[in-house]
């Protein structure tokens, strides 16, 4: 008898052993040039327009598929009774599409509200910045570079994920806790020192709630973290210290009735004083095609030459396949710092394609 | 005569169009509204109103029900809800109903498990199944 129940419990296991794999991708091919630009002659800039900051996707003169272009795999085993194993590998045209892992966590499910997950995941501090890989999953060519200028995207934790309702109003919740040792910051070390830079962030703790009913939703959020850097192997020093602290607030609204809608954004990281950003985005839905428009802002508080650079674009998607759109997008960006300029004023035109499968 | 032609006339314009049949296990007896049936298949909420784990059956996307479906209940086309699930997909945060090819497999789905909840052509419906709204 005895036997015949560790038989029993011997076949139970091999069958919840027995894994549900999915896998399933992104990629995007996007292309682009600058039209015309300024650059940072100061800083042997070339005309140049960034269209994104972590990754340092970098458009100049000449034409390039490069800066933006990505492939990700996202491979799940789904263990049974809420257990899941996730892994997403993502290849890039500005690292030379050395694939790496960007997402590494397992996943268990608490309870109908409560999910737990833990390993490295995407620091979920601006409203696009967990799928900001995934092309396909917004109308733009990408989030506006003005307000995704963090230095750190990943981080390696653990992360509370709630999801249940209050009234009418559908909540999502993460309460997240965790740490980024980056030794060779890209952004940082590529574009901004111009020499190897290791970026430490950690006592990172988070919060982001999201509530959603019928045509709007609503993102609220807060992190706090403890920043410490390493230009070329030599601690930075503010205010005497070897750290300092960051707070970061956001706020995102979206409204969206169907054919037309507006995406909105406003976030403040206080890091030695407040660097505001925001953007603001409309568009309209006619059968396969999105025309949209778009404008974004980023401020350093204080008087003098503070970092001031904002964006307007103006776009088009055109949802041509059942797993695929095309998208065009037209930038222009003004830079108003001399020290902390960028890269400079720019016009740029970009396009690609994004799939899912 | 003419009564009749009228009937079926009526009867015609009814069945083309046909209608979206939301449908449970009969002996499921959870309060589902429009709201709460959007809520499901869109992953917001992840138990019946019953306190059991909902498993929600969704068709192909080529089917016509799944476009009625996604038109009126989901007030998304297509790609808006590709793009949604792409979304929750590759950030953990959810994945999307299981998808089988057509009413007749949703039908056998709903009538043999009582957490599940689909949709079907208001014409697929028999008595193996209990519809808990039309659209």
């Amino acid at each position: 008898m005895k036997f015949n129940y560790s038989l029993i419990a011997l076949v139970c296991a091999s069958l919840s052993a027995h894994a549900d794999v999915n896998i399933s991708g992104f990629a995007s091919i996007n292309g682009g040039k600058v039209l015309s630009g300024t650059g940072v002659p100061h800083y042997g800039v070339e005309p140049t327009f960034l269209a994104d900051y972590p990754i340092v996707s970098a458009y100049t003169e000449d034409f390039s598929f490069k800066p933006e272009s990505l492939i990700g795999l996202q491979v799940s085993a789904v263990l049974g009774e809420g257990l899941s194993v996730t892994g997403q590998v993502v290849a890039r045209g500005a690292n030379d599409y050395n694939a790496e892992f960007e997402w590494a966590y397992i996943s268990y499910e608490l309870n109908e509200n409560w999910t737990v997950q833990a390993g490295k995941k995407r620091l979920p501090l601006f409203y696009y910045s967990d799928f900001y890989d995934v092309g396909y999953a917004y109308v733009w060519m990408r989030p506006p570079a003005d307000n995704y200028t963090w230095q750190i995207f990943n981080y390696e934790g653990i992360n509370f994920l709630y999801n249940g309702s209050i009234g009418d109003w559908s909540m999502t919740a993460n309460l997240y806790a965790g740490k980024e040792d980056d030794p060779n910051n890209k952004l940082l070390s590529d574009f901004f020192f111009q020499s190897p830079t290791r970026e430490i962030w950690e006592d990172i703790l988070g919060g982001v709630a999201t509530f959603s009913k019928d045509w709007l939703e609503v993102r609220v959020t807060h992190m706090q973290y403890t920043n410490k850097r390493f230009v070329g192997g030599v601690a930075s020093i503010w205010d005497g210290k070897d750290s300092r602290d960051g707070k970061f607030y956001g706020l995102a609204a979206n409204a969206d009735f169907g054919d037309w809608f507006v995406l909105s954004e406003f976030n403040r990281l206080d890091l030695d004083g407040n660097l505001d950003t925001y953007m603001v985005s409309a568009g309209y839905r006619i059968g396969e095609f999105t025309p949209y428009v778009m404008i974004s802002d980023f401020k350093q508080d204080g008087t003098g030459d503070v970092e001031k650079h904002n964006t307007k674009a103006i776009g088009l998607r055109w949802d041509f396949h059942s797993s695929a759109a095309f998208k065009v997008q037209f930038d222009k960006v003004q830079d108003d710092s001399y020290d902390l300029a960028v890269a400079g004023d720019s016009e740029a035109i970009t396009f690609g394609v994004d799939v899912v499968f | 005569m003419m009564k009749y032609a009228l009937i079926s006339l009526a009867l015609l314009s009814t069945s083309a169009f046909a209608g979206i049949a939301v449908v449970v296990h009969p002996s499921n007896n959870s309060e589902l509204d429009a709201a709460a049936i959007n809520r499901i298949f869109t992953g917001k909420e992840k138990a019946f109103s019953n306190g059991n784990k909902v498993i929600p059956i969704s068709q192909d996307s080529a089917t016509g029900a799944t476009g009625e479906f996604n038109e009126k209940v989901l007030n998304k086309t297509a790609a808006q809800l590709k793009a949604y699930w792409s979304k929750l997909v590759f950030t953990g945060k959810g994945t999307p109903p299981k998808e089988v090819m057509n009413d007749q497999e949703v039908m056998q789905l709903i009538s043999s498990n009582p957490d599940t909840i689909g949709y079907v052509s208001s014409g697929a419906v028999d008595g193996s199944v209990k519809v808990v709204a039309e659209f």
